[in-house]
């Protein structure tokens, strides 16, 4: 027990709300200085950030892309949180899901004499909707490894579902080097093309942003009214006394690391078939790193991801800008790793009252 | 500021028998108050703790005991009033200035490392064991240590592997090591079968014989009368009485405490009416291993009754809970069979159990009948969430649900406004309450108790205890597991004794005494079937 | 790959090297934005700081044009991100000074206002165009003088990745060697980097122990000329003079200086005259070999600059029959290898190993 406070269960949305706001107000006071010590006018570079994150339709675009493989990898890991459970590998599964996508749209290939007919409309929907099943079946398989052993051995899933992430990393290395290297254009680290590609949203952005948005929803729905999540809340408060109330906790961890496993690999399949259009050693981008830090912020609401990973979309933004001004991309992830901390100790300071009941 | 004290302790309490005058109190408190918004946890406290003295703490939940505990232990800072030590005033900045004065607190829940051995347990936090350490040097001073205070410890053995008494003792001898002499105990029989109690008595009188005072924090009336040389009655915050042990009667130590005479008998169960119709649990010829493959159930066969409140007695730790988790679901006979109600239940799931009307309250509230980060709400409906209305196939009603928490909340008498806060900030007697009742409502055939009474204030005892008897009045059967040998005589139609994972004897009320019942359960006697 | 094929596929991806016909209208000085995407960091000491240096030669020229850069660019979809910034910000134009393949043929398509130019690119749409120096022509001369420098008639290579634009260096530099010495071998040895001066020195001192004597390579610090310097053995380098670095070994480098290029494509954008097209600096047109060493002696360098004067001239050495490293004739006598042929080379040609 800390000083003369008291730990308050039930945190107000308001309090949340109010900490961090300061929290964030004081972390752009932090990278003003930051910038100012590179010999930057903060006002300028805020300025900048703000027009061409807000002002242009490609500024704009640039949030919707950036949100959409955020959303999924952060409903993974908040999927994952609900039970308890750290899903530190979405990485891995984004991967994983991408690698299966890029197999079906690999050896799909479009026909171009069929360009513009309804068969070809027919074999494009039937590859992105079997490149869809393959990438959530290939980030479960992902992390099924991880959930069996967190499931029925009490292994730790924090350090094997991280640690599945190198493997998968170094094995999309293997697949874009070896034998799906791109050898039309000599692209480096880089399969061939995927000629299908997801459909147009709104420019730039794919429907992978509304496919996003609705998982979250799902999500929420689920959430709410489902005998799955109160188990999967039960599992993740005391395990003991999930036993106790009649659920095969084993079986639920397992589904459920599966679950966001599945999701995160959509992810993946969605990166692949509306952004990046190959397979690519730097596809995932740390954006199943970032889906930790997205789903921390979300707490225990589904909904409250699309806000989570937008500020998220928007720091990643700010970098992209940034960097045009010199500020090395090194200094985003910092300038991350200081908000994640800053709203940590927000939400903390948010929970404890100067004065509390008796004990 | 040196004062003599003995005059400005209230002449109303008085000092302990045959203590020499003149010699100031280890630690006294005076006029100690502390508040919390809208609440007094403790108002005008003056009370003194003399070398040499066992000095026991008396009241319900709720009476202010831990908050004066958490000022002596320096993790609060009393709003008015000082404490003096050996004489002099002293303000505790922490725990660690708490710790330096020698005030030492065990308590309920062991501050130990888990995952640490016993000598490094021992070794945490010493200021003589700093640096570098080979593991000879650290053996070695565990070794000293434990002697020191008359224990013998496996020192290299891990704490998570030892038994509740035996890190018990490990922490006795970490805080006596710190250089305590002001040792305080939180309930510290809850854990302890009755041999081992009357080893932890002794370690006490040895160190109280060495000239330490002890605070000993209890409900057991009988516990305060066999060990303490004062009793502090505390009430909604402030001290009733200070009393010299022995002076005063339980029955008037319990109506200070509570404010009014107790119960003084249960209602009187009804004689057994023997009905071959009724429905049963019948055990036939069930054993069952743990996961090191000891067998901790013998081959049993027996029959319970609804309409009877069956008791099963024995030591702690042999094998009374496996039998109970068994006639609940949650584990599986290795071998032999179990049927409800003529149905063979052999392995079926817990729920299938539920569905039978066997409500179960298990004997460790918050590690296992309970999730305590989560609401009333979701506790409510923690067994019955797949049945409608709160729950079914796929889906969950949070409106039913929470009106089902309030229903359960109603019934237990609890005053909670909000279903939606975490139970853990419900006092144990009021968690107990809710389990009870939760359980209540499922046992629609049979209920199973695991130590219901453990950790209850007395009214809290007394409102679980007519609860048992009124399902029993009402046609349920009640299995009850307790190690207080008073409740089960008072309470049970018949009771099985328990030794050694063997059923000894199931004996019908008035068929023994006391005593038969002690030889049985430490593995001597017979009894009749 | 066959040579039909090969040419075949050289057409597929230079869609014509015809210029488009788009326009863009003109533009005051003041107006023009230029963002470039950088692979490595400004201060690299090789082909990035030749970029630079030729932006500020730009700013000399034209000082009321305003340009932005962002060093270290990944070849992943946040290339992509830093075009797309550069449009946001209201870039007019845009230059890659390394290949980013679809990361800005995607972002050119999605601006079609806005001039995407992509060194050692190989797409070209009516906005987008790409820039490469025929620095093969460089390593031809400069192999002459290895050949005439080396007493073992063993050359080595540091090769960073086995590209066709290393490919066609290391080639270049064994056919003019064999021009004067049929006999001398190349062995190249792969570091996987382009910048790595721990394994360059080690790759160099490895070649020096299988019996070379010459070395040459692809890389963007002087790693393996101070080797040379050590080891008593020839070096020439690439982008930029490096003699400091080990003057006594030093024969010459590839140079490179884009700053008339750039001049010349920010006049054409002011006037609107600029055309998308794929575009080879000749040598002498920002590729040249660098001022002899001073151990050169003057009659290899007289005798190499003989043969460099005959290229700037309009002669090209690339002419059959030139083998492959299996001995197959992939040249036929009196056919000459197009600088689009070069800039494909995806073989090795008799005498050289290490890198297929």
């Amino acid at each position: 027990m800390r000083g003369e406070g008291r730990q308050m269960a039930v945190i107000s949305f308001r309090r949340i709300v109010i900490a961090r706001m300061i929290a964030i107000g004081i972390v752009f006071l932090l990278v003003a200085a930051g910038i100012y010590g590179l010999g930057l006018d903060p006002g300028m570079v805020g300025r900048l950030v703000v027009t061409s994150t807000f002002g242009t339709r490609f500024g704009l675009e640039n949030l919707a892309l950036y949100m959409t493989p955020l959303l999924l990898t952060g409903a993974a890991v908040w999927l994952a949180l609900r039970a308890g459970l750290w899903n530190i590998g979405a990485e891995g599964q984004f991967l994983a899901g991408a690698s299966a996508a890029a197999a079906i749209g690999l050896s799909g290939g479009a026909n171009p004499a069929l360009a513009g007919s309804p068969a070809a409309f027919m074999s494009s929907s039937l590859t992105l909707v079997l490149a869809m099943t393959a990438s959530f079946l290939a980030g479960a398989l992902w992390s099924a490894l991880p959930a069996a052993g967190r499931a029925w051995l009490g292994v730790s899933e924090i350090i094997t579902t991280l640690l599945m992430n190198f493997i998968a990393l170094y094995m999309v290395y293997a697949l874009v080097t070896g034998p799906w290297a791109d050898k039309v254009t000599g692209a480096q680290m880089s399969s061939a093309r995927i000629e299908v590609v997801l459909p147009a949203f709104a420019g730039a952005v794919h429907c992978g942003w509304p496919i996003a948005l609705l998982a979250v929803a799902m999500l929420a729905l689920l959430f709410r009214r489902s005998r799955f999540s109160y188990c999967l809340a039960l599992c993740g408060s005391n395990p003991e006394a999930a036993r106790y109330a009649g659920i095969d906790v084993g079986r639920h961890v397992f589904v459920t690391l599966l679950l966001s496993g599945g999701i995160a690999g959509i992810g993946g399949m969605i990166e692949v078939f509306g952004t990046v259009h190959r397979l690519q050693g730097g596809l995932a981008n740390g954006y199943g790193y970032l889906g930790i830090v997205v789903a921390l912020l979300a707490r225990k609401s589904a909904l409250a991801l699309v806000p989570a990973a937008l500020l998220m979309a928007i720091i990643l933004n700010a970098g992209i800008v940034l960097q045009t001004v010199q500020v090395s991309a090194s200094a985003v992830l910092a300038m991350t790793g200081l908000l994640v901390f800053a709203i940590a100790v927000a939400d903390d300071y948010a929970a404890w009252s100067r004065s509390g009941r008796a004990s | 500021m040196y004062r003599a004290l003995s005059e400005s302790v209230s002449p109303a309490q008085p000092r302990p028998a045959g203590y020499p005058h003149g010699v100031p109190p280890l630690l006294a408190l005076e006029g100690v108050s502390k508040y919390f918004p809208g609440v007094v946890a403790n108002e005008n406290v003056s009370l003194a703790f003399y070398p040499g003295e066992i000095h026991a703490l008396l009241g319900e939940n709720g009476a202010g005991k831990s908050t004066l505990m958490n000022i002596v232990t320096g993790l609060y800072r009393p709003d008015r009033g000082e404490l003096v030590l050996d004489g002099y005033g002293v303000s505790f900045d922490g725990p660690d200035a708490a710790i330096a004065a020698g005030i030492g607190m065990v308590h309920q829940h062991f501050k130990l490392v888990p995952r640490f051995t016993i000598a490094e347990n021992l070794a945490l936090g010493r200021r003589d064991m700093r640096g570098i350490l080979s593991r000879r040097k650290l053996v070695a001073f565990a070794r000293r240590e434990a002697e020191k205070y008359g224990f013998a410890f496996d020192v290299e053995a891990r704490v998570e592997t030892l038994s509740a008494p035996e890190q018990q003792r490990v922490e006795i001898v970490r805080v006596l090591g710190r250089g305590a002499r002001l040792l305080i105990l939180d309930e510290p029989t809850a854990v302890l079968g009755p041999s081992e109690v009357s080893e932890l008595y002794a370690a006490l009188r040895r160190f109280r014989a060495d000239g330490g005072a002890v605070i000993l924090i209890s409900h057991k009336l009988e516990e305060i009368m066999a060990l303490a040389d004062r009793v502090t009655v505390l009430r909604r915050g402030r001290v009733v009485a200070t009393h010299l042990a022995g002076s005063l009667s339980p029955q008037a130590l319990v109506a200070e405490m509570i404010g009014h005479a107790p119960v003084e008998a249960l209602p009187a169960p009804e004689p057994l009416a023997v009905d071959p119709d009724r429905e049963t649990i019948s055990l036939r010829d069930v054993t069952m291993r743990d996961e090191s493959g000891r067998l901790r159930v013998h081959p049993v066969s027996c029959d319970i009754f609804r309409g009877e409140i069956f008791g099963i007695g024995g030591v702690t730790g042999n094998g009374q809970v496996a039998l109970a988790e068994m006639l609940a679901g949650l584990r599986h006979p290795d071998t032999g069979r179990i049927l409800v109600a003529g149905q063979d239940m052999t392995g079926r799931p817990v729920a299938a159990f539920v569905e039978m009307g066997i409500g179960y309250v298990p004997q460790d509230r918050l590690r296992q009948a309970l999730a305590p980060a989560l609401g009333a709400t979701e506790n409510a409906a923690l067994r019955v969430f797949r049945t409608p209305p709160v729950g079914g196939r796929f889906l969950w009603n949070e409106d039913a649900a929470t009106r089902y928490a309030r229903l359960l909340i109603d019934e237990a008498g609890i005053a909670l406004a909000d279903p939606s806060r975490p139970v853990r900030g419900l006092s144990g007697g009021n968690q107990q309450r809710l389990v009870l009742a939760r359980e209540s409502r499922i046992a629609s055939r049979f209920l199973v108790a695991c130590y219901p009474g453990r950790g209850l204030d007395l009214g809290a005892m007394e409102t679980m205890r007519s609860a048992l008897v009124a399902l029993r009045n009402t046609g349920r059967g009640v299995v009850l597991v307790s190690e207080d040998l008073d409740e089960l005589l008072a309470l049970s139609d018949r009771i099985a004794v328990m030794s050694g994972g063997q059923v000894k004897a199931i004996l019908g009320r008035g068929e023994a005494t006391r005593e038969d019942i002690g030889a049985l359960m430490s593995g001597h006697g017979s009894g009749s079937r | 790959m066959t040579g039909a094929a090969g040419a075949a596929l050289a057409s597929l991806v230079f869609p014509g090297t015809a210029r488009s016909a788009k326009h863009f209208g003109t533009l005051a000085e003041s107006e023009l934005l230029i963002g470039f995407a950088h692979t490595s960091p400004v201060n690299d000491g090789g082909w990035t700081q030749k970029h630079d240096e030729a932006i500020r030669h730009l700013h000399a020229l034209y000082p009321a044009i305003r340009t932005l850069y962002v060093e270290s660019v990944p070849y992943s979809a946040d290339a992509t991100r830093i075009f797309r910034q550069f449009v946001a910000e209201g870039a007019q134009m845009i230059i890659a000074t390394s290949n980013y393949g679809d990361f800005i043929s995607d972002v050119a398509e999605q601006a079609p206002d806005t001039i995407f130019l992509e060194c050692d690119g190989h797409r070209v749409s009516d906005n987008l165009g790409w820039y490469y120096m025929t620095h093969w022509y460089a390593s031809y001369v400069i192999g002459i003088a290895a050949a005439r420098l080396s007493r073992s008639g063993r050359l080595g290579y540091v090769a960073s990745f086995p590209t066709p634009s290393v490919l066609a260096s290391a080639n270049a530099t064994l056919l003019g060697a064999r021009s004067v010495n049929p006999s001398a071998t190349l062995r190249a040895i792969p570091i996987n980097s382009w910048f790595d001066p721990q394994a360059a020195a080690s790759a160099g001192a490895a070649l020096i122990d299988s019996g070379c004597d010459f070395l040459a390579g692809i890389m963007d610090d002087p790693g393996y000329l101070r080797v040379a310097q050590q080891r008593g053995v020839w070096a020439a380098m690439w982008n930029t003079d490096m003699r400091q670095f080990g003057p006594d070994a030093y024969v010459s480098s590839v140079v490179l200086d884009f700053a008339p290029f750039y001049a010349q494509t920010v006049r054409r954008r002011l006037a609107g005259s600029w055309r998308a097209e794929g575009r080879f600096l000749k040598l002498g047109e920002g590729v040249d070999r660098d001022r002899w060493g001073a151990r050169v002696p003057p009659a290899v360098a007289r005798e190499a600059d003989d043969v460099r004067r005959r290229i700037l001239a309009g002669w090209s050495p690339f002419t059959g029959p030139i083998r492959d490293s299996r001995g197959i004739v992939r040249v036929a006598e009196g056919h000459t290898m197009s600088d689009a042929d070069i800039y494909a080379w995806d073989w090795q040609v008799q005498g050289v190993s290490g890198l297929v």
